[in-house]
């Protein structure tokens, strides 16, 4: 790029933020705050909740992809100063020139600064019951401060989803069989309360089946992606979203949750092309094993097929040319310890081939961390539970996200929420 | 000429044979030793051929087999030894084998048939039948065993015979009632048993633990008496345990002393305060039926002991009688004394402590003396006798000394003395505890201008004292008084964290907010940390959340920051409670 159109790039990013900043009262600072995402930063995680509520309060920032590990600019005025320090968030004052000086780094390397301008509206699926501590995404968001709104089912399938830009999913089992824990955890009292709920909404929405309910608001899921929205799902809601997509016409589910046995061919009738990121995959027929099908590289309940967990590698990609791919891997670590759910990975066999992986082991033949479009919508998949247990278990301890204020996992998630808060540009290719 | 012949003959074989059959076994000892179980079984096999009745060889084949997995491999070798046997010391050994094997194939008639010879070989010996039952209990038969037993004592026409054998089989059954009644004539044969029905009766559950302490009162000879006593003792009745001992101690002094040291050694193993005094009791007891030497050590530990239950008029009792006591050895005399002067402290007879301590200075180490002086010199400070114990500290120049004398001149309302004093004993005065307590009071007195401030001293005193609500009083007072950043702050903190901590929420939350004074920036977080856990323990949030951003944006340098974060984060749910 030449010296004249860098300077006008620059000096137009400029232009573009002062009006959202310029009519608020003056800190007594410096004009802009730079909020490191390398190791100076203090709270990583409060980092994108301070970036969101400047969103929130109509304001503007910018987000330096790969600069300083996916740092932020964000303007200096005195309620962002304000929400820095009560969030125990690291900033850099800086001068204009120093932002022009900065712009130039970015010009010239693998770098890119991508504007945020209008806070999405966040949605995240779960039962009316679910306890807040019990989904990462959820942690995520508290922990943040980021503003959410819980969706279930009668919302999903109304006109409500539509509001949301984005939705975000977790362990939910799309195939309606309970997680498969209704053999192995019969009586237990979670799993009673559970089911029940499950089966009075199936039979409210006038459903035959909690199946056949689930697979409805799969397809709603799978609609409201199709017409734009953001999606990210993780642990066990990425691979029975997917089945639940493709069983068009095919009974996937164990006789308890339907009354009819699963048909023993359903993974040659599988309609995969209905799916959002898997193709061909075999059905785990066994309904007292915890597992669904061959997708999950890990199969963390299978006696037999369970694997040892490894670590994961996040992708470089060029941040001018594929910026939401770069968005997605913003991190200050490139190596992040793996971590189980009931779905933890992907078979990179399984995986259909318009699917843009952003994380895997090297060497194992599954990925942990993928990302495709579908219809004018995205999806991003992300395999595991928490980020930060390891081997979560039921019943364990919440994760207090207080004591992992810098979780390279946690980021992953977070990168996610402010991902759609960025202006899409247009790309080169 | 022949029959000559025939001598030598023998005479020359016989030598070389014997030889040869000892160089054979310590191979197949060799062998055993190195693990290869299946040539050294190969080896004794070849012994027991020429030597069918080697009790050796016949116990090292069956030390062979076992890792083989092939035990019943030795019927063959058994059969032959019992054919061959004669009696012998070590025929016990080849019938124990045999008993074991016939086991292992589970043929019980041959059992009784072997258990029987021996004892046909042994009369009036339990060997066999012992032997046959522990045969049957390594093969988990346990009727099998009871059955032996049970034949035993027929065949031995002794009803005790085998009673810790058929005790051990009750027990195994829960029979804890069964069990005890083949105890007690066990233990009457054999003492030694006690030990191990104690143990065992002493896992007996709540349930049964009176219907065995019934059994036992009908039992009216010492062997009931002393496994009542320790079975008491175990079972969380310490007192009553000496009480039923005391009640029938026999005369004997050698007997009595083993009876109580038995319910001692019970005693040493339950906490709390009726076990202390049992034990001192039993002590007391040892020492009425011991010897002059042994009588004072009793007696220091039995005053020790009543001391530790806090029956301090039985303790001086004790340590009394080592004063009278002549005999009584020195280092046992200093003990006491030392003893007696703590007992003393305690009751709070402080002036009669203090003549004591002064009277047997000569006897006790400088360590000890100096401990029991700082004791003393406590004492005199709880009991408000502050001159007196000023004048027992005397110009102690230890560290415990100085922080001592610290909290003397803190009391009289002496601040620049007690901060000198403080300063001056430093971090290792006391344990840790102490320290911290120190080095908070400094933080309170520092700013302080004034050298003298008695009602500070009294309010503090109240404190020690255990009256908090006029330490609150007495501490609201001396902090309007002071400017905020010279005490004045920090004194109302301390005032508002006593008012919460006895449940004055209103009074506190007063305190809290005037402490929480810009013109003390020093105190002014800690109270406004402390105020808004207060109101978030009133579930007044939003006050709480307010209050703490306050903090955060005001002291954003102040080392409660984290603190003040973790509390917001709480505040709005963003974390977990903890």
């Amino acid at each position: 790029m030449k010296r004249r159109e860098f300077l006008a790039r620059g000096s137009a990013g400029l232009l573009a933020l002062s009006p959202w900043w310029t009519h608020l009262p003056m800190p007594r600072g410096a004009p802009w705050l730079l909020v490191p995402m390398d190791d100076a930063q203090t709270d990583h995680l409060k980092a994108y909740g301070l970036a969101f509520r400047l969103l929130e309060r109509g304001g503007r920032g910018e987000w330096f992809l790969n600069y300083r590990s996916g740092s932020f600019l964000l303007p200096g005025d005195e309620a962002t100063a304000r929400d820095a320090a009560l969030s125990g968030v690291a900033t850099e004052p800086l001068d204009d020139a120093t932002v022009v000086s900065i712009r130039g780094q970015i010009q010239g390397g693998n770098m890119d600064a991508v504007p945020l301008e209008k806070a999405p509206k966040v949605a995240v699926y779960a039962p009316p019951n679910a306890p807040p501590w019990d989904d990462a995404v959820t942690m995520a968001l508290n922990y943040a401060g980021i503003r959410f709104q819980k969706v279930w089912d009668p919302e999903v399938l109304s006109a409500k989803l539509r509001t949301y830009d984005w939705l975000h999913l977790h362990h939910e089992d799309f195939t309606g069989q309970f997680s498969k824990f209704f053999l192995n955890y019969a009586g237990s009292p979670w799993l009673v309360d559970m089911v029940d709920r499950n089966r009075a909404m199936a039979q409210q929405l006038r459903f035959p089946s909690v199946p056949a309910e689930k697979r409805a608001v799969a397809v709603a899921i799978g609609d409201y992606v199709q017409k734009g929205g953001f999606l990210f799902a993780m642990c066990t809601a990425t691979e029975t979203l997917d089945l639940a997509l493709a069983a068009d016409g095919v009974d996937i589910a164990a006789a308890y949750a339907d009354g009819t046995p699963m048909e023993l061919d359903a993974s040659k009738r599988m309609r995969w092309n209905e799916a959002l990121a898997f193709q061909g995959a075999e059905l785990e027929l066994n309904p007292t094993i915890p597992v669904y099908s061959d997708i999950d590289g890990h199969q963390v309940n299978s006696p037999d097929g369970r694997q040892p967990l490894g670590s994961f590698t996040l992708f470089n990609f060029s941040a001018k040319i594929d910026p939401v791919a770069t968005m997605l891997v913003q991190n200050h670590r490139q190596v992040i310890p793996d971590f189980y759910g009931l779905t933890t990975s992907f078979m990179r066999k399984r995986l259909k081939p318009s699917v843009t992986v952003l994380a895997d082991e090297p060497g194992a033949p599954w990925v942990k961390y993928i990302h495709g479009e579908h219809g004018q919508g995205t999806w991003t998949f992300f395999g595991g539970h928490d980020p930060e247990d390891p081997q979560h278990q039921i019943g364990d301890v919440p994760t207090d996200l207080s004591l992992h204020p810098h979780s390279p996992g946690y980021r992953l998630i977070l990168n996610n929420v402010l991902f759609p808060a960025a202006k899409k540009k247009e790309l080169k290719t | 000429m022949r029959r000559a012949l025939g001598l030598l003959l023998l005479l020359g074989v016989a030598p070389a044979a014997l030889p040869a059959q000892d160089t054979t076994m310590s191979r197949a000892f060799e062998l055993e030793r190195r693990g290869e179980y299946a040539a050294a079984a190969q080896a004794y096999r070849a012994i027991l051929g020429r030597s069918p009745a080697s009790a050796p060889a016949l116990l090292g084949l069956e030390r062979a087999l076992l890792p083989l997995d092939r035990s019943a491999e030795i019927l063959p070798q058994v059969r032959a030894a019992l054919a061959a046997l004669k009696v012998s010391p070590t025929s016990g050994a080849i019938y124990g084998v045999a008993l074991r094997a016939y086991a292992a194939t589970g043929d019980p008639d041959s059992m009784r048939a072997v258990a029987d010879r021996w004892a046909a070989s042994a009369p009036g010996d339990e060997t066999p039948y012992r032997e046959w039952g522990a045969a049957a209990l390594g093969q988990r038969d346990q009727a099998g065993a009871m059955a032996a037993y049970l034949r035993g004592r027929e065949r031995l026409h002794r009803p005790d015979a085998l009673a810790a054998e058929v005790a051990q089989l009750d027990l195994a059954r829960g029979d804890y009632e069964g069990a005890l009644r083949e105890w007690l004539p066990a233990i009457r044969r054999a003492p030694g048993y006690r030990v191990s029905a104690v143990a065992t009766l002493g896992q007996a559950p709540d349930s049964v633990r009176p219907a065995l302490l019934a059994q036992l009162h009908e039992g009216r000879d010492l062997v009931a008496r002393r496994l009542e006593a320790e079975l008491r003792a175990r079972w969380g009745d310490p007192l009553g345990a000496v009480q039923t001992l005391e009640n029938t101690l026999p005369d004997d002094p050698r007997l009595a002393a083993d009876a109580l040291q038995g319910v001692g050694d019970q005693l040493r193993l339950v906490p709390g305060p009726d076990a202390r005094e049992a034990q001192g009791r039993v002590l007391e007891l040892l020492a009425d039926r011991s010897t002059d030497a042994e009588r004072a050590r009793y007696r220091l530990d039995a005053a020790r002991a009543y001391s530790a239950a806090g029956r301090r008029d039985a303790a001086r009792r004790m340590l009394a009688g080592i004063a009278d006591d002549t005999a009584a050895p020195v280092t046992v005399a200093a003990g006491a004394s030392a003893t007696l002067v703590q007992v003393l402290i305690g009751e709070g007879k402080l002036d009669e402590a203090a003549e004591r301590l002064t009277a047997h200075r000569k006897d006790m180490t400088a360590e000890d003396y100096a401990g029991l002086q700082h004791r003393l010199v406590r004492g005199y400070i709880t009991a408000g006798k502050l001159g007196r114990a000023d004048s027992a500290l005397g110009a102690d120049s230890s560290v415990d000394g100085l922080a001592l004398a610290g909290w003397i001149r803190l009391y009289r309302g002496d601040i620049a003395g007690a901060v000198g004093r403080f300063k001056q004993a430093g971090p290792f005065a006391g344990d840790r505890d102490e320290a911290t307590q120190r080095t908070s009071l400094l933080a309170l007195l520092q700013p302080i201008e004034a050298d003298s401030l008695p009602a500070l001293g009294e309010a503090l005193f109240a404190l020690a004292r255990g009256d908090t609500a006029r330490a609150v009083a007495g501490l609201d007072q001396v902090g309007g008084g002071l400017p905020p950043a010279k005490g004045g702050a920090e004194t109302r903190l301390l005032a508002g964290r006593l008012a919460a901590a006895s449940g004055k929420t209103a009074d506190a939350e007063r305190l809290f907010r005037s402490a929480a004074d810009p013109g003390a920036p020093g105190t002014a977080p800690a109270a406004e940390l402390a105020l808004s856990e207060l109101l978030l323990e009133r579930h007044r949030n939003q006050e709480a959340v307010a209050l703490l951003e306050h903090l955060i944006l005001t002291y954003p340098g102040s080392a409660l920051i984290p603190q003040a974060r973790r509390r917001l984060d709480e505040a709005r749910g963003a974390v977990p409670q903890t």
